[in-house]
């Protein structure tokens, strides 16, 4: 690295990255926690009011409501959705026929804008004009009206996103193609099974990168937002609601110290998904093999 | 007795991978053809009374309805500007901050790029109050410049990440050759580092084309006329403008995902190996 004298040079270089990254980074994390201490409509001046906003919000259904779909959110993702990716992972890394193909499809709806692909699933959700009814018709069921039901709606929301693996999938597959292939040619020669080699050789050889996509599989949950705001709104009667779609209302409603209330809680409780997920696997990381 | 057993075994086992692996091709890719199909077929009658074939006439008017009602050909010009100067500023500001944090030693180095990239961790959506009074103050409301600005900004933190560590990786006797033969500071990066860096650039620049393309919340809350409307927005109003005539819409949400399976089949090697390198590391 080549020691530099000229801070001017470094300054000017770093200035138009740093400015854009305060503007839209550091400077939104401090306003948002400043404005969540006032009461502020957007037009008359705002006036701080303490906790306010948060004891509002804690007394408010929905918003519990939200951060308990959040918390689903993030288990479902974490805990459903991750390890599907990574029993795809570990087939392809045996690399069956067609391994390379498989591997770019599943992962070409992740490429696909999350409005399409939202309004794709209405459209296969349709109670009168949708390819599910129409295929669970052929076995006599009556039509379904998917995202307007209590207990359908969060059930089909969720699967929608659930299903496309291709991300974690990519992630864990990598991790996995990375282990020596000799070390389950030994196994092989001691007689282990295909399933005894995946739970003794594979998982601990990349459970640091499975603990990973977990953990971001999770935050991920806790930031939903785009799907439940084209499919449901967060209907019927508040069932699919999460804490963005929240913030937006409030945000509508020209309520900002409650909006900016909820996307501290958002930024917050998104962190700490992250550092709980850190805290429960450092200690195994220490102890596992050099990786 | 045991080798059949055994064989058995195996046979199960294929035929549960093969079941496992082809659901999530069928479903990766059925939606994708049903859609397809829907949108060329009549009406809305047709989708009832035939959900799953061919469409018995292909019509192709779907298309060019959908391209007039939601005036389409102007939304995909708004978005490939968009997208397009999101990755030009993107890319000329992260070069830079990268050039500097990857080849130049000075105080708080570590602290600027651990600061930059852990901006990944924060979910943006929290920031829709800052980010509309950002955009007010700047005088950008309702404009594509704002989308612009915004669309560059977040992508910082990934394509410092990236970028860094493939400047990081270009070894030191080039530069320090290029400073005996009398290069300048600047010339170190425009001449050296930035030809160097061209994988590194496109790997980049595609994921921040990608993010750019199909934003929706930003574009919703920081723009409201036609004038600035992107496409993704666009399939959004569809809903109300096609209430009446499913497969229209259907034609729009298809013509807007072409692009996407465009860039991804040009550069889905690139996509891939960026998304290894950031969980990795990360």
């Amino acid at each position: 690295m080549v020691r530099e004298n000229n801070t001017g040079k470094i300054i000017l270089f770093l200035l138009p990255m740093m400015v854009l990254y305060i503007l839209f980074f550091l400077f939104p994390l401090l306003y948002n926690l400043s404005l969540s201490y006032q009461e502020w409509n957007g037009i008359t001046k705002p006036s701080f009011v303490g906790w306010e906003n948060y004891k509002n919000l804690l007394k408010d259904e929905i918003f519990l409501k939200s951060v308990k779909n959040n918390l689903l959110w993030a288990l479902v993702n974490g805990f459903i959705q991750v390890p599907l990716a990574a029993g795809v992972a570990f087939i392809l890394a045996r690399q069956p026929r067609f391994w390379k193909s498989l591997r770019v499809i599943y992962f070409l709806p992740k490429v696909i804008s999350g409005v399409a692909i939202a309004m794709m699933w209405r459209a296969i959700y349709n109670p009168s004009y949708g390819v599910l009814n129409a295929f669970l018709g052929i076995f006599g069921n009556e039509p379904v009206n998917w995202l307007g039901q209590i207990g359908t709606a969060l059930p089909a929301v969720m699967f929608q996103e659930v299903v496309y693996i291709g991300y974690f999938m990519i992630i864990i597959l990598a991790s996995v193609m990375s282990i020596p292939v000799s070390l389950y040619e030994a196994a092989q020669i001691d007689g282990a099974n295909v399933f005894q080699q995946e739970m003794n050789i594979t998982i601990p050889m990349v459970k640091t990168t499975l603990i990973t996509a977990i953990t971001l599989a999770m935050a991920y949950g806790m930031r939903h937002f785009e799907a439940t705001f084209l499919m449901t709104n967060g209907g019927p009667a508040h069932s699919t609601t999460v804490m963005g779609l929240l913030l937006y209302n409030k945000m509508a409603a020209f309520n900002y110290g409650e909006a900016t209330a909820t996307g501290t809680i958002l930024i917050i409780m998104g962190t700490l998904v992250i550092i709980v997920m850190r805290r429960l696997f450092r200690d195994n990381d220490n102890a596992s093999v050099s990786q | 007795m045991v080798s059949n057993k055994n064989a058995a075994v195996t046979t199960l086992q294929n035929i549960l991978k093969w079941i496992f692996l082809g659901f999530f091709l069928f479903i990766s890719l059925y939606p994708l053809l049903w859609l397809f199909l829907a949108s060329f077929k009549g009406t809305n009658l047709d989708l009832q009374t035939n959900p799953f074939g061919l469409p018995e006439i292909w019509h192709f008017e779907n298309y060019a309805d959908a391209m007039a009602t939601a005036k389409l050909g102007s939304l995909f010009f708004h978005s490939i500007l968009v997208a397009g100067f999101a990755v030009v500023v993107n890319l000329a500001v992260t070069s830079m901050g990268a050039f500097i944090l990857s080849r130049v030693e000075f105080r708080g180095r570590e602290v600027i790029y651990t600061m930059v990239t852990a901006g990944v961790l924060i979910p943006i959506i929290s920031f829709m109050v800052p980010y509309f009074t950002v955009i007010r103050v700047l005088g950008l409301y309702d404009r594509l410049l704002a989308l612009i600005i915004v669309y560059s900004a977040i992508n910082i933190p990934v394509s410092i990440f990236l970028l860094t560590n493939f400047m990081g990786g270009i070894p030191q006797e080039l530069e320090e050759a290029a400073i005996i033969d009398g290069c300048r500071f600047h010339q170190r990066f425009t001449k050296v580092i930035l030809p160097l860096t061209q994988s590194g650039l496109a790997t980049a620049g595609t994921l921040c084309f990608i993010y750019a393309w199909n934003e929706f919340i930003m574009a919703l809350l920081l723009t409201s006329s036609e004038s600035s409307r992107t496409i993704q927005l666009g399939i959004r109003f569809f809903t109300s403008q096609f209430q009446t005539d499913y497969t229209s819409m259907y034609a729009a949400i298809v013509l807007s995902i072409i692009p996407s399976v465009i860039i991804y089949t040009l550069f889905n090697e690139k996509i891939v190996s960026s998304m290894t390198a950031g969980a990795v590391k990360g």
